[in-house]
Order: C-alpha cells, then structure tokens, then sequence
C-alpha cells in the first residue's frame, strides 16, 4: 500500500469501489461492522487510518514520547561528568559557538548512582525511572544541528530544520494507522497550552490532515475540553440516536440510485462518531482509575496526562506524545540546580509509573518508550550580558543523551558518548534522523521505504540520511 | 495559432547522440554541474580508442561493485555517480572524478589509493590489483565502449520525448460516432474515447441537478430555490446558456475559483512561527486574496494574471493597485527569516504552481527525474535573492473625514519613526563596522568559520556580525573581478598558506601587476613598502589606512558639511570602501526584514518594534489596504549553486536565466535587473507549451474532479500521461488564442455534452459492467463525477440554507468558528498557518503551508462529530426551525426541503419527516429540575457602609465545567479572581468585583434560609459576606476570617424577589478561599414546589439551548449526503 506512487488514498478508493461494485451496499451495515459494533478495519471510512502492516513485523506497536521541552541537561540527567567537578570554576579545553555566551565548567549540583544489573548510571533527579535502568537504553551521542529551540524542535519532532513536514507520529499513523478508530490515533497532549512552534510539532505536513496529531490540554479535566465537539450542547443521547436513525434512513435512499462509494463512508462515519462520544469520555476519564493505579501515578497534571496516555495506548492510540508544558520548561538558563530538580520532580514518578504500569499489564514488550528534548545543555555555565555566572546553562546541540525503553529495547545499554565533558558526542554520534530511522525499525519500517509522494518526490520521515542504531535493539 | 519552438532540449532529428564529455573545454568542465544532456547539442568528437576487454573484465565490474552502490542510478554521494565515462569526467561535488589521461589528476585513483584524505571505498580498500586496473584504464584515457553507454542516454530520450515538454499541438477536433451529441468541441475528444472502449455516454442530468451542479461549480454556493424553478420551467433553447453566462458573471464566481487559486499560492493571513519580537499577521494577504477574485471575475488575461503575480512593479509601473498581485510572492512562511528558505518556497510556489515542474527538487541535486539541474535552480534562485519589500498602499479605506484624517496623521509619524530609526541604526552599524576591518578581513581567511544564516546567536553591539563577514566576501569577490588595486595586495597575501606566509610575502607583493591593469592605490602600496610578518598585520595595515582616510572625512565634514568626496583621489578611493552605497560597511536601504542579519540582537528587537506599530494601525479592520510588492535590489548579485543545498558549500556562479528545459540550451542570462519580469514573460511565452497545459487542466480538474493529468502540479516525467492528451493541447490552445480567458475555458467546458451527463451508474447492466471493468475510475468520462462539498462550500451552503449569508465582499479576514459570529462566507475567514483551528484541517483545507495541488478528501468520524454537536451547525438548523410555518407541519417539511435541498419532498419523505417531528417532540428532552432555575451567578460591587447592590448584579460569563468565572483562565483579566462553585467560591480581587450567588424565588409565601459561611485560612484578613434581599436590604453580615459564621434567616417573598449571597474580598486580596453552599426551605408557600432549594445539589452551568423538534429535523436535513454531495 504504502508504495503506490499516489499514497494510500488512491488504493483505497479503489477498492471501496471494487467493493461496492461487488454490492457492499447491499450487504447493509450489519455484515460489515466488528463483533463490537466498530468498524471492521478495512472497511473504515476512506481507509485512512485504517490497522495496516508495516514492512515486516516490529518489535513496538505503539510509541509514547515524553518531550522534555527547552532541551534537559544530559549532564545532569543520564551522562555524568566527574570531570566538570575538577575543573569546577575553571575553562574546559572545548570552546563551542552555542547561542549565548557561557563561561567555566559548571559541575552537576546532582549526585548520580550506578542503578540495577546493568549499573547505568543516572542523576538523583530521575531516581524513580532508574528503579527500570535494566529497561532503559540511553544513546549519549546525540546531535542535533543548531542550538536554538525553533529548528531543533522541528528537527526532531518532523525530521527538517525549517521546511514544513510531517511529524513522527504522523508518518507513524500514515505507516500503521490506528487500532481505534473511536479515538485520534495520534494525541499530542501538553499541559497549559502549546510548546514553542506551536502545533507545527505534531503536523501533518504534506500528507493528508487527519494524520495530525490532536492536540490535547490536560490542565481541562472535563472531556468535551480535551476533544473537539466530542459532546452535544443541544441534543440528548436518544435524541441523537433518533436523528441519526432518520439520517440513515435518508441516506440510504438517497445511495440506492448511486455508486459512490464515499456515500457509504460518510454513511458510516456518522455511527463512528457517535459511538466515539462515549468512548472518548471513557478514555480521558482517569476517575475510572482504580485508586491504586492513581496513586501509583499521582494526582497531579503530570500523573494524569501520563495515565490518560496508558488508557490511550491501550485503547489502541498509535502514538501519545507528552510535553512537559507550555513554552519551554527544561529551558534553565540560570539556576539550573531548583529548577531541573522541579520539572524532574514532576515527571519521575509518573514515568515510573507508567513503565511498571505497562509491565503489569503485558504491554510493555511492544510499548516504545521514548525520552529526550530537542537539544541538550552546556556542561558550561551560562554568563549573562555583564558575564556574570547565572548558574544555568546554555542550549547545546553538540551532544545529548536521549533514552528508549520497552518494544525492541536491549535495556541498561548506553550508545555512543561525548567527550569528558559533555560537551560533544564524540563516539557514535547519532544524528536525529538516525534515531528516527531507529523509531520506524522498531515499528517494523525500513526508512527508507516508508515514503509519499508530494511535489514529484518520494518523501520520507529521514530525508536522504539516517541509519538504524544496532546497539540498543534487543 | 501557437508558435511551435523549434526543440526544447537542443536535439536535432533522429536519434540522440552521446558525446563524450571530453569534448567539453576545461572551463566548462570545471562548472561541475553542469548538465550532462546540455553536451548533447555539441558536435561530437571521437573518443579515445577502446580497450573493450580490459574495461569489461578489470574496470567496469570494480565500479558496479564497489562504487555504483552510493554513485549510481539511485544515490549519487556527492553529488557524483560512476556508471558512465562522461558522469565521471563531469564528477561531482569536488570536481572531475577522472582527468582522463592523466591518473594522478584523477581523484578516483587519489580516493582508490587511499593516501590522501579523501578514502574509498569507505569501508574497506581495493586490492592492489583492482587499483592498478583503474590507474592503467585512467591513463589509457578513460576509454568506455560506445554500446554499453549506460542509462543516462535513455533518460535523455525520454526527456525529449516527454508529452509535457513537446510544443502543444493544435489538434484537428476527431470524428466521433454520433456527432449529434456533441455539444462543443470537447465532447468529440471524449467521445473518440469512450467509442474506441466501446462505451457510451450517459444521457443528460435533469435540470434541477444541472442547476446545483452548475451553481456550485461555478460559485460554490448552492442556486436559490426561485432560480431553481426558474431554469427548470424556461423552455428557451438557450435556458442552459443563460444561466452559464448568468453565473459567470456573478461575483461568487470570483470567490470561488479565486479561492482555487489561493490553493495552488499557499495563501495564509499569517507568516508561520515568528519569533515574539515580530508581527505575526500578514498585512498584504486580505488585499492579495482581493485581487485575486477581482482578477477572476474581470476575466484577466491568465497571462497578465500570472506576470502580475510576479512582477508588477515592473509590468505595470502605472498602476498601485496590481501591486498587491505580488502577494503571490510574499504570503508564503517565513522560516525564522532564513532567506534561503524563502527563496526556495517561492521557487516552489512558481515552478509548481505556473508549470507544474518540481524545480525545488533540484534545490540539494540534479532532479533525479526531470531535466532540471542544480544550476536552473539556482539560476531562479538568483531571480529572488535579488528583491527586497516594499510597503505600499493600494487603495482607499472605508474610513471618511476627521477619521481618516486622524488615521492618516498616526500612520505618517508611525512610518516617519519607523524610517528614521531605520537610518539611525543603519548609520550606527555602518559606523561600527568601520571600526572591525581587521575582524571582516581576517574571518575571510576561513569562510567556513562565518556563522550562516538561521543560526542565531544573541549578538552585542560589540561582537562580529556573521552578516557583514558574508557582506565582505562578496565584496572582495567583486572587487577580485575587477582586479581592484585597493585590495590587490590583500588578494595576494590572502592566497599564502599559513605556514609559508613569511617566505612568500614579499615575492607575492613585489609581483608586478598585470599590464593595462591600474597600478596598485598609491597609499596601500606605501602601507606595503614592507611585507609583513602575518596576514593579521596585513588586515591591521589595511584598517590602520581605512581610519586615517576616516578620520580626514570627519575633518572634511566638519569644515563643510556639504562635502560629497575627498580631494586627494588615491584618499577618496579608500574613503568609497566605507561610504559608497555599496560598501561592505554599509547596510542597504530596505526594510528590517530583509536587512536584521546585520543589527545586533537589542537593535533587531527596536526595529522589529517600530515597523510592528505601522503594521498594527494597518491590520485595524477600518485600514486602507496595503501590499508588500517585491522590488529589486539596489545592487544585484551573481548566484552560485550551493551544493547539496547548503550555503555553506557556495559552488559555481551561475547566471539569473530561464529552465533550460523550457528556454532551451541557449537560455539567455536575464538582462533587465534582477530578471524577474523576464522570467514572468518566460512562463507565459507562447514557446512555454507548460503554463497553458497546467491552467486548462487546473480548470478541468475543478470541474470534473480531478484532471486529464491527475498530478496538476507535476508535469514531469513521473507524472501520469494525460487521459486525453489532444483534448488538452487543444484546451490549451484555445486559451493563448483566445487571449487566455479563463472564463471562454469554462463557456467550452461546462456547455459540453461531457459536462451535462448524469452522475449516476449507467442504467444498462452490461454498460455497467462494463464501464466497471474497462473503466472503473471513470476517466473516459461515460459520466459526471459526483462532487462532495468542499469545506468552504458545505459551510457556505449551510449559512445560504439558514438564509444568514453575509454577502459582504472584500476586507479583512475573521476568525471562522471561534470567535464573534462570523457570517461570511467561508473565503473570508481567518487562515492562520499557525494555529489554524481544528475544524479546517477535519474538513481537508488546503494546508496553508504549502503549494497545494488538489486536496485530499477524507471521511472521518470528526467531520460527523462537527455536523453532530458544534453549535455552528445547530444554530443554522435552530434559524431554519423558526422560520417554519409550525401550525401546518406539512407546509412545515416542504419549506425546510426547499431550502435545505432546494426541491420538494417525495410524499414519503414528508411523511417520515413529520413522523421524526412528533416523536421527538413526544419525548422532548426533560426540562431542568425547577430547583436549579432558581440559582444564577453573578458578580457586583460592595459599597463597605450600605452593601451590596442587588440592582448592580452581572452574570459571570463563564462556565469552566466546575465554577463560574470571568473566563477560560483563572483569575480571568477583567474579573480576576471571582468564581462560584457548588460549594463556595472566591470574590473578585476587590469591592467592585464581589460575588454574588443569586436566588430568585418562584413562590410567594416565607422561606427559610440556613447557610454557614466557612473560611479556613489563617493569613490574610478573610472575607466578608452579605445576605442580601432585594427589597429589605441587607439582612446580615460579617466579616469571618479563620472560623465561620451562620447566615440564617427567615424571609417573606414574593414571585422575583431575589436573595443574593455577596462575598467580597474585605480590605485585602489574600487567602480568600470560602465555603459557603446556603438551603432555602419553604415554611408556606403558593405553589408549593417546590419546596426546597440546595446550593451544592442544584449547582449548574448555563441553561442548555437544546434543539427542538423542528430543530432536530433540519439540522438532519444539513448532515445528509443529499446535501453534501453534488450529482
């Protein structure tokens, strides 16, 4: 399918239309709705996000993506540097142009402990994620390609600097569509509004819009703030059944002299839609939590939105990703010690939680855990106009660890490294689109074929370059 | 007729010839991109002699082995592949692969031997043997057997061959089976067609559907029910006729197929993510959108239409108001200001857009597909790099007397600001960049050490700007061309490797200038009497010269402020480096968009701020309109090819001229400035057989779906061959002779027998079966394609069916859905690129981020969720339920049939209609429990001596799901703190803000009031509360802080009176936090219910306005396919 030169849309109208020449129609909705009243996943309306098979089988069904968003420091988080304590207040030998000026080796004011079999070593800060170090792969060696939020955003959220593309989770759902077609299969959910370059982090890009991802405010708790026009101000449950009853009547008769097969579609999307009433009220809905489970991730935003991505994945959610919040949180340009220990505060338990969560329940074999920011930080501290130390650090694309775990996932594995330092990845050193690439393996795509046309090019998710990271595959 | 050009790639008759690049001169050569198929035109000459057996058995296989890998059909790694003699000769990004003749020339023999840098293959190394082989091959001269030249000579062929790049023909109209069903012309091409398949067309569609279909395809609104029945009783044998003209002329007509065009021109009312500092509107978009439905309904020449778009400041110099045309141009992204990206978006946006060639796809490499080379890309991209904005007005406001006066005098001081701040910084940056010579000549050591565009850092007045670095560099080079004898020496210097600079220096110097070149300036030849010791003090000598000769200027100016130039002519010369417009130190006289790169972080912000206030009085709703035309540069540069698409890696210069593909071999640099009008006339040249090609089929496309050639945007090689080639030569054809009127494509298309057949399957079984065998996607046209409703027309219809349409044109753009009450149609909403809303991306909008081709059409549950429970599509159905004559329900479902499907209902239709009616109003939605109408919420102010204000009550506005407020955000801007929840709430930041929790009693008789008034928090001072009658006054109060107090009472009411209970937040706003949840029990009542009333239990949000029966019925009617779809 996916190699048709006219994307997926041209297969699937022809075959809605072989279908229909073989009287679908005539079947009646009955034969062609799943045991549970949804809708059989090729029989979806238009095929678009449709259950597909990827290349070959993959290790990962699913993907949820914690963003750390204005870029965490790695030397405070999982690339420890004794080095930068003996240098302490000292210049380091390594002098790299990143976006504001920044002065001596600054020391990670956090402790790091050697965690489980493996013996990874992580921050005090991540103390609850380490509790699953034998799970964690972390690639030290990333790079990205400038120290600024906009592009470095881009870069690794849609694979291009500055071009509009197609995020990673909507290339994901255009590969392997959704398993539910009652919910997005792509939900993008950032507590207190939208992260710095706004929704173009979970675009579409050139292919067709319903593979966007759905943006999603956890700070709202009630369900028609969480997804658009999902409840009726103006009718009743029965009211609408009633209508919808008429509608079909009406559609039908109105089918019965035609052949296009978009009338049955449309005909269809409307039971979809109103059956995806209830259950994306039931989706969003932690109270249905056990006590035990809330707890388990804390009644706070980020406890929630991490649960409220476990009832997704689970339902079937193609790919749920996290951001830490509006703007740029992680962005700690000065006392870096009280503020990534905040924003770590807030989402170590929750994705501890989520990890023993998804181990409970079976699904953390073919759950793919990704995280990271865009970029990462300067083992050196960042001066202010009068070069004054402000005890944070400065943007740094030179070299920054980003971790995985579960579907496909060697855990306690470390790829790559950067210098004594931190400062640049100097083993390994593994571009974004290496990762990307790394991402669609383990979703069971070869890169390289996971294209669509537009513009008289065959487009892919990594450009002309990336390379699967071996190392960190189980 | 259309001129025929003679052969667009240079080929001659008969077969192509493949000439070995050998043949091409050094110099030639040495442009490592230019195009193999260009050698083609050249006279062949003879290759060396062959050693066929050596190459097959030694060369050839070592290169498909190791090599073809990354450097063949598929990937060409630098830009170089190896499966052709003349591929090698050319090389690639580092130049000719192989010197033929000559191995140690040869960088194939160097990468083999692995003694250099450069090393391949890259994992792993050559035999000994296999490297001899290949230096014995080289040396040999490279000979490559003429028969087993590889594929590239086939893809010449076939770019020869390509339909799209041959001259479009004038085809004679085909003879046809029955020629008395063709209407036009056109239907005697589909009618070979389908006669050649064995199928017949499909009878006419009656003329209810050929109305609605003609109405919307041509207006994109539906006909009103009158004109309905107007065109299907008018037996006048030019009824159909009449109403084509009718619609054609009708001003819809101009919105919608403008808004067709504004698909393809990625039109948007805002830039894309800017940073803060930056106006995120677009002020030239509403006028571009403007003139581009004027320029539909005028019928403008498609010609001018497209010469406009791109170069009306120098088409039509006389008239301001096509200037806001060049919106084409400038409402794309704007990409954080990196130029390069901006260039390439309206490379795109021209090159897909006019002529359906993907020329961007050349940006990085040779398009791997269609003959267009990196060098054509960046010949436009020189085109482009060469304009800078300019804002300009294009027509009178609505705005009249002392208003317009008042406008006119802010927006004059708001530009007089804005342009002197411009000088000002301008003056400043060039006066510090006089002051870094040293800095600017030194970092030209080592280019690659200049920071390129869209890598911001946060620069200080006193750091080295990368801007000017790049300013300097191509001032040098300039200067280098001319053999400038100001900077001669620095050339000479410059060109010393590092470690041999004190040998060589003074050799390099003494050097005597080439003969008939002006001698070196006096006063850099004294500077350099001596060599120096480093090229650092070569820069400082320089900058030492450029400050004496400034400081002279200083003192010449003081003496006499008038003073245009130096006396001293060797000074004056110098004084130019820094002074002339063109200096290096000088920064060009445009806007801050084109010109931030050279300001510091702090001035960028200030200039971003001074034009964002001009911009701010321009976006006002009541502002004249503006465009931003794109003009030339005032100095004009030579492109270069970047190759692999980074500037970082400048490549060859190549000169601004057409595609080769269209302009042929010989493609004549642009003469006139930056060639921009020129390359507009290039696309519209009756020799460009595409950009007629493209728009007939666009047209096509937006009546039958989809085009002859199903990519409208991609002619290329990979693209689908047109399902009737000669209908569309002919189309085209008749567009340039008949003066390129859009309108007279439309007359031939929808007066077609083709165009007026029905939609349905065909009647006859074996028809059918066979159209579903031979012709399943219906592209021979044995009947019309269905049409589903667009986004803008399913929108626009539902407003016409309410009969709310607001026929207003022209202005600027409201948001759509969420906003105020947007009755517009649909073109004239808001497009923010940005944040553009939920529902367009549902509903298959053209992403406004991209040159869209055609839409994708998607059927997912949130387009029915939309129709389902957005208000939009409920307040139509409620506007169209009050309309009906209620009393006489069949009356009732023929009139909501009229205007919904424009048509009657089928006596069963009427039946099962009102049959919907009574049962839904049978089992009405329950109304609210009684109870909760008697609590509202509201906020007012506290007078601390008299009290609250019952008269002064307000409703809070906003309902969050748990409490009332002020709005979405708590505290809210207006109301700040207030809230009312089940339980308690928090007043408003101060006494004018209190919070008032109102009921309002439905009996007459006495009640009983108990409540108890908690507040827990020990800071701050707590609140104060009031039980309020209004009638009686006040009733009790108290201040309660850390405790709570009881608010009970015994009061008589009558029907209206109300009680409230006002919280305010005392002396000061802290800790303000209450509960306070009051019961009201009647003691003797009349009614007698009910009889109780609980705060907490009866708490509610706003009143749901649910649709009544009639209401159900039609927004049903407004969710069918009947009236999505269009037959």
């Amino acid at each position: 399918m996916l190699d048709d030169p006219r994307g997926p849309a041209a297969i699937s109208r022809r075959d809605l239309l072989r279908r229909s020449a073989l009287g679908m129609g005539a079947l009646g909705l009955a034969s062609i709705l799943g045991e549970d009243g949804a809708l059989a996943a090729d029989a979806a309306p238009g095929g678009f996000l449709s259950s597909k098979a990827p290349h070959f089988p993959g290790k990962a069904k699913r993907v949820v993506h914690f963003f750390l968003n204005g870029g965490p420091s790695q030397v405070d988080t999982f690339d420890p540097k004794p080095a930068l304590a003996r240098y302490e207040g000292k210049p380091i030998p390594i002098n790299l142009a990143t976006e504001r000026k920044t002065g001596a080796a600054f020391p990670s004011p956090f402790k790091f402990r050697r965690y489980g079999e493996s013996g990874l070593e992580i921050s005090e800060l991540f103390a609850r994620t380490a509790e699953h170090a034998d799970d964690i792969a972390v690639i030290r060696s990333m790079v990205a390609q400038v120290p600024n939020h906009e592009p470095s955003l881009m870069l690794m959220n849609c694979g291009d600097s500055v071009l509009p593309r197609p995020s990673v989770g909507a290339w994901v759902l255009y590969g392997l569509g959704t398993e539910n077609q009652n919910l997005p299969g792509f939900v993008a959910m950032c507590p207190g509004g939208f992260p710095i370059k706004d929704a173009e982090n979970w675009g579409s890009g050139f292919l067709p819009g319903v593979y966007q991802g759905t943006f999603v405010d956890p700070k709202n708790r009630e369900v028609d703030k969480l997804i658009e026009n999902v409840r009726s101000p103006h009718a009743s449950r029965a009211a609408q059944r009633r209508q919808l009853d008429l509608l079909r009547a009406m559609d039908e008769e109105h089918r019965r002299e035609r052949s296009d097969p978009r009338l049955e579609a449309r005909i269809q999307s409307f039971e979809t839609a109103f059956r995806m009433q209830m259950e994306a009220a039931d989706a969003f809905d932690v109270d249905r939590e056990p006590q035990l489970i809330r707890d388990l991730y804390g009644d706070t935003v980020h406890g929630r939105q991490t649960l409220i991505a476990r009832r997704l994945l689970e339902r079937g959610v193609r790919y749920v990703q996290l951001w830490h919040g509006a703007g740029q949180p992680w962005d700690d340009h000065a006392n870096i010690a009280a503020n990534h220990r905040a924003h770590a505060a807030d989402i170590d338990g929750p994705i501890a939680a989520l990890i023993a969560d998804l181990k409970q329940r079976g699904m953390f074999e073919d759950t793919l855990v990704v995280w990271g920011g865009e970029f990462g930080r300067t083992p050196t501290v960042e001066l202010d106009g009068g070069g004054k130390a402000n005890l944070g650090r400065d943007h740094n694309h030179y070299g920054f660890s980003v971790w995985m775990a579960g579907g496909g996932i060697k855990g306690g594995t470390v790829h790559g490294a950067t210098d004594e330092f931190g400062f640049k990845a100097v083993e390994d050193p593994t571009s974004v689109h290496d990762l990307h690439a790394t991402i669609l393996h383990l979703l069971g795509f070869d890169h390289e074929r996971l294209t669509y046309r537009y513009a008289g090019r065959d487009f892919r998710l990594t450009d002309v370059e990336g390379r699967v990271v071996r190392s960190i595959l189980a | 007729m259309v001129e025929i050009h003679p052969n667009h790639l240079g080929l001659g008759e008969g077969r192509p010839i493949e000439v070995p690049s050998a043949a091409l001169s050094r110099r030639e050569r040495g442009r490592g991109s230019a195009p193999l198929w260009l050698a083609l035109s050249l006279a062949p000459l003879a290759a060396p002699a062959l050693a066929d057996d050596a190459f097959e058995a030694e060369v050839r296989p070592v290169l498909v082995e190791h090599c073809q890998g990354c450097h063949g059909p598929e990937k060409q790694k630098g830009g170089l592949r190896v499966d052709a003699r003349s591929a090698l000769v050319e090389g690639g990004d580092s130049g000719p692969a192989v010197e033929p003749g000559d191995p140690e020339k040869s960088l194939l023999i160097e990468a083999v031997r692995q003694a250099g840098d450069l090393k391949m293959p890259p994992k792993g190394k050559l035999t000994p043997d296999q490297v001899a082989a290949l230096d014995r091959w080289v040396a040999a001269g490279a000979p490559w057997p003429d028969d087993k030249a590889p594929a590239v000579a086939g893809r010449k062929e076939a770019w020869s061959k390509h339909w799209a790049f041959q001259p479009v023909a004038d085809p004679p109209v085909p003879s046809t089976s029955d020629a008395s069903w063709n209407r036009t012309p056109v239907d005697a091409f589909i009618r070979a067609r389908l006669d050649a398949a064995g199928l017949p067309p499909s009878p006419e569609a009656d003329r209810r559907t050929l109305i609605r279909r003609l109405a919307y395809d041509l207006t994109g609104l539906p006909p009103t029910i009158d004109e309905v029945r107007a065109f299907v009783a008018d037996e006048s044998p030019d009824a159909y006729e009449k109403l084509v003209d009718r619609l054609l002329a009708s001003k819809a007509y101009g919105e919608h197929w403008g808004r067709r065009w504004l698909d393809v021109a990625r039109y948007s009312d805002t830039k894309g993510y800017v940073y803060a500092r930056e106006e995120r509107f677009l002020v030239p978009a509403p006028a571009y959108r403007d003139w581009v439905v004027r320029a539909f309904n005028d019928d403008m020449p498609y010609d001018r239409f497209l010469v406009a778009q791109i170069a009306a400041d120098r088409a039509s110099p006389d008239e301001p108001a096509q200037l806001a045309a060049m919106g084409f141009l400038t409402v794309g992204r704007r990409f954080l200001g990196v130029s390069h990206d901006v260039i390439d978006d309206r490379i795109d946006v021209v090159g897909r857009g006019t002529m359906g060639l993907t020329v961007a796809c050349a940006r990085c490499h040779d398009h791997k597909f269609d003959p267009i080379p990196t060098a054509d890309y960046y010949a436009l991209y020189g085109v482009f790099m060469n304009v800078t904005e300019r804002l300009t007005r294009v027509g009178d406001g609505p705005l009249e007397g002392q208003a317009r006066e008042e406008f006119e005098a802010e927006l004059a001081k708001r530009m007089e600001a804005m342009r002197r701040g411009m000088a000002e910084s301008r003056d400043e940056a060039a006066q510090r960049a006089r002051g870094k010579v040293v800095d600017y000549l030194l970092a030209q050591l080592d280019p690659s050490q200049v920071l390129q565009e869209g890598f911001d850092i946060v620069v200080g007045p006193d750091d080295m700007i990368p801007a000017y670095a790049r300013r300097w560099a191509a001032y040098l080079e300039k200067r280098a061309k001319a053999d400038d004898p100001v900077f001669r020496p620095w050339r000479r210097l410059a060109a010393i490797p590092e470690a041999d600079f004190p040998a060589r220096a003074a050799a390099a110097l003494a050097e005597p200038s080439p003969p008939g070149t002006p001698a070196i300036n006096p006063k850099v030849a004294s500077a350099f009497a001596t060599p120096p010791a480093t090229i650092g003090e070569a820069a400082e000598r320089y900058a030492r010269l450029f400050a004496e000769v400034d400081e002279q200027w200083d003192e010449a100016r003081k003496a006499d402020p008038a003073a245009t130039s130096l006396p001293d002519p060797d000074a004056e010369a110098l004084r130019l480096v820094l002074y002339a417009d063109d200096s290096p130190c000088v920064v060009p006289d445009e806007p801050i968009v084109s010109t931030e790169l050279y300001f510091p972080t702090s001035t960028i912000d200030a200039m971003w701020k001074l034009q964002n206030e001009v911009e701010a009085l321009l976006l006002q709703p009541n502002a004249p309109p503006f465009a931003v035309a794109v003009v030339d540069r005032a100095e004009l540069r030579e492109p270069r090819v970047f190759r692999r698409g980074s500037p970082a890696n400048p490549g060859d210069e190549v000169p601004r001229r057409f595609l080769k593909v269209v302009a042929g071999p010989d493609a004549k640099p642009f003469q006139d400035g930056g060639g921009r009008l020129e390359m507009a006339r290039a696309i519209v040249a009756p020799t460009n057989p595409l950009t007629p090609r493209v728009w007939v089929n666009r047209i096509w496309a937006g009546h039958f779906g989809s085009g002859l050639v199903r990519t409208p945007s991609d002619f290329g090689l990979r693209a689908e061959p047109p399902s009737h080639p000669e209908l569309l030569d002919w189309l085209a054809s008749r567009l340039v002779q008949g003066g390129w009127s859009t309108k007279a494509i439309h007359r031939l298309i929808v007066l077609s027998a083709t165009y007026r057949q029905r939609s349905g399957p065909p009647g006859d079984a074996a028809v059918r079966a066979k159209a579903d065998e031979v012709d399943p996607e219906n592209r021979l046209l044995g009947r019309m394609n269905p049409h589903r409703l667009t986004f803008e027309e399913f929108r626009d219809s539902m407003l016409a069916a309410s009969g709310d349409l607001d026929p207003r044109m022209g202005g600027r753009a409201a948001p759509l859905i969420d906003g105020a009450p947007n009755r517009r149609r649909t073109l004239y909403g808001l497009i923010d690129r940005q944040f553009l809303a939920g529902v367009y991306r549902t509903f298959d909008f053209a992403n406004p981020d991209l040159h869209t081709p055609s839409r994708s059409e998607t059927t997912v549950p949130q387009q029915a969720l939309f129709a389902l429970n957005h208000p939009f599509v409920a307040d139509r159905a409620r506007a169209l339920a009050e309309s009906l004559p209620k009393d006489d329900p069949a009356a009732a479902v023929a009139r909501l049939y009229e205007r919904i499907h424009r048509r009657e209902p089928t006596p069963a239709q009427r039946e099962a209609a009102v049959a919907f009616v009574a049962a839904a109003a049978s089992e009405a939605e329950p109304p609210p429990p009684p109870e909760t109408l008697a609590w509202s919420y509201g906020h007012g102010p506290v007078d601390p001596t008299k009290g609250p204000d019952p008269a002064a009550f307000a409703p809070l506005p906003h309902f969050d799901g748990k409490g009332w407020g002020g709005g979405p955000r708590w505290p809210d801007p207006k109301l700040g703190w207030a809230r009312i929840t089940a339980d308690g709430g928090h007043p408003g930041d101060d006494l004018a803000r209190s919070i008032y929790r109102r009921w309002t009693s439905p009996i007459r008789g006495e009640v009983a009031v108990t409540s108890t008034l908690v507040h827990e928090a020990e800071p701050g001072d707590g609140v104060r509360a009031w039980l309020v009658h209004n009638r009686m006054g006040v009733l009790k109060t108290a201040a309660v802080h850390n405790g709570c107090e009881d608010f009970s009472a015994t009061v008589v009411v009558e029907p209206g009176d109300t009680i409230d209970f006002v919280v305010d937040v005392r002396d000061n706003l802290s800790h303000d936090d209450h509960l306070w949840a009051p019961t009201i029990r009647a003691v003797a009542a009349e009614p007698s219910t009910p009889s109780a009333w609980d705060a907490r239990r009866d708490f509610n949000g706003p009143a749901p306005r649910p649709l009544d029966a009639w209401g159900q019925l039609a927004q049903v009617l407004l969710m069918s396919n009947e009236f999505m779809f269009v037959d």
